[in-house]
């Protein structure tokens, strides 16, 4: 993957607060319903599945289907209690994995 | 006393203008002067419409045959078919077509008419003669020489039995238009409004090549040296230079946006070729610009060889291109605010600040030398390669009617 990906939530918050997280990665999100110029199918090359823990816990998941436009912008409210680090994971069609990780302190 | 003020007045102003002189030349920074600063043979970007367009007019060249000077005679009254008709005229594979720019009542039951021309849902009241209706359509001029209407029969867009077929239908026009969608009005729909946060990652992927470009300015070039070695500090350095891009540059006689300066530069330098319309080319330019955001756009437009370029780009702008004939004011001059099919022509002002832009259509960088190429390619005339001097001048002359407009790069539009 060409460019890493945008990550964006408060970096403090109270306890017990419920945060705004926006998450976007660059990608092409091929259909595999398009056609090239001879008439064959571009094959399919997606994320199809985006998922955020916090502290090794789920917080988020989503199956992507092949009508989501290129670079996939994911929106999602979770609550804090406590401290500590939300892991982000794109899987690629290919298998391939991206991760990134952002830290929280709740005061 | 006053004498020795005086004296030391003008030492001072003295010092100052050998200074300045000195840290000109001094600062005259290293390009590239031999080398083109784009793709040569130039080829045309994958994806973009295949056409010959020898024979037409190009900003580099007049070719296109000149104005008739007489309409064309018919044999008798016109007797073509109206619903063949009815379709050419929303014929989107021909040039836009006559509903590009004319509301045509129920024409094609096609949608979104523009109006830059008259609402013709009527002309078949208007009392208007075969003979006129059909010269009107072939080549306009011969009524009009101001008429920014292609001439659709002398550039071979429609042949004359085609033609006959539009008057066919014209002529069954007589009812006022009744739009399907309020949409579909071109005097009720609502100009484009840019609302995006333009300068935030999270919604303009542009913004990433100021990324890549932090890193492209730390990567060494096949010259051991990379652009920190001597501009160690960019945000500083670079807080308003493209604002005053482009300038005419005497080593090269020609007019030099930030684009083509960057790869001169670069290669002179670093040794990196980062031709014009590569991804590094696109990424340095818009981190360039990006640094100069909120800054005015102030180009010279004083000196001798900037004042003739801008000139040249005036003259550039009204020249009429392609095998839509259209000069660059006649939709972004004459018919600026009006809709052309469903796309808005907007004016040259504020046409200039947000580039490089990202285009959320294609996924993609442009930057203003890209545009022009498009609009050429879009009015079916030849682009010129994006290093040309003739888009230097009309670079220049629009950067002058955008004096004032403050950067915000990079932009983000459809």
């Amino acid at each position: 993957m060409a460019e890493k990906p945008r990550i964006k939530l408060p970096k403090e918050a109270k306890k017990g607060e419920v945060i705004q997280i926006k998450t976007l990665i660059s990608h092409i999100m091929e259909s595999g319903q398009r056609k090239d110029k001879d008439g064959k199918t571009i094959p399919r090359k997606i994320i199809n599945k985006f998922t955020c823990e916090f502290n090794g816990k789920p917080v988020f998941s989503a199956d992507i289907a092949p009508a989501v436009a290129a670079n996939p912008y994911v929106q999602f409210n979770a609550r804090v209690e406590q401290s500590g680090t939300f892991k982000f994971t794109w899987t690629d069609d290919d298998g391939t994995v991206t991760t990134a990780e952002e830290q929280i302190t709740v005061a | 006393m006053r004498g020795r003020i005086l004296a030391l007045g003008v030492l001072a102003a003295t010092v100052t203008m050998t200074a300045g002189v000195y840290a000109q030349s001094k600062k005259e920074a290293p390009l590239e002067l031999k080398a083109d600063a784009s793709a040569r043979p130039w080829k045309r970007y994958n994806g973009w419409p295949a056409r010959d367009e020898s024979k037409f007019s190009t900003l580099g060249k007049v070719v296109s045959l000149p104005t008739p000077k007489t309409p064309r005679k018919l044999d008798g009254p016109i007797t073509g078919d109206a619903e063949k008709g009815a379709k050419l005229v929303a014929d989107r594979n021909r040039g836009g077509s006559c509903l590009a720019c004319h509301v045509m009542g129920q024409a094609g039951n096609a949608d979104l008419p523009g109006n830059v021309g008259p609402d013709l849902s009527e002309i078949g009241n208007a009392g208007r003669e075969d003979e006129w209706l059909f010269n009107y359509i072939y080549d306009a001029r011969v009524y009009n020489p101001e008429t920014v209407m292609p001439p659709w029969g002398g550039h071979g867009l429609f042949n004359d039995e085609e033609i006959k077929d539009m008057v066919a239908f014209l002529k069954t026009l007589k009812k006022p238009a009744v739009f399907k969608t309020a949409l579909d009005n071109p005097e009720k729909r609502p100009a484009p409004v840019e609302k995006r946060e333009n300068l935030d990652p999270m919604e303009n992927p542009g913004m990433w090549a100021v990324e890549k470009a932090q890193d492209l300015w730390k990567a060494n070039g096949p010259a051991g040296k990379s652009c920190q070695n001597c501009h160690t500090n960019a945000a500083t350095a670079f807080k308003t230079w493209a604002a005053s891009m482009p300038k005419w540059e005497p080593r090269l006689n020609k007019v030099v946006g930030v684009e083509e300066f960057v790869t001169r530069h670069a290669k002179a330098t670093t040794g990196a070729d980062w031709l014009m319309e590569t991804d590094e080319n696109r990424a340095m330019s818009v981190y360039l610009h990006f640094l100069a955001n909120g800054n005015p756009v102030r180009v010279d437009t004083t000196s001798a060889p900037a004042k003739a370029a801008i000139e040249r780009g005036k003259e550039l702008a009204n020249r009429k291109v392609g095998e839509l004939n259209f000069a660059c004011t006649d939709c972004h001059g004459k018919a600026a605010n009006h809709w052309i099919r469903g796309q808005w022509l907007g004016e040259p002002k504020g046409q200039y600040d947000h580039f490089p832009t990202w285009r959320t259509s294609l996924q993609a960088i442009w930057d203003i030398r890209q545009r022009f190429q498009w609009c050429q390619v879009n009015i079916r005339a030849d682009e010129l390669p994006p290093d040309a001097k003739e888009y230097g001048d009309l670079e220049l002359y629009l950067a002058s009617t955008n004096a004032g407009q403050k950067l915000s790069v990079p932009g983000i539009r459809h």
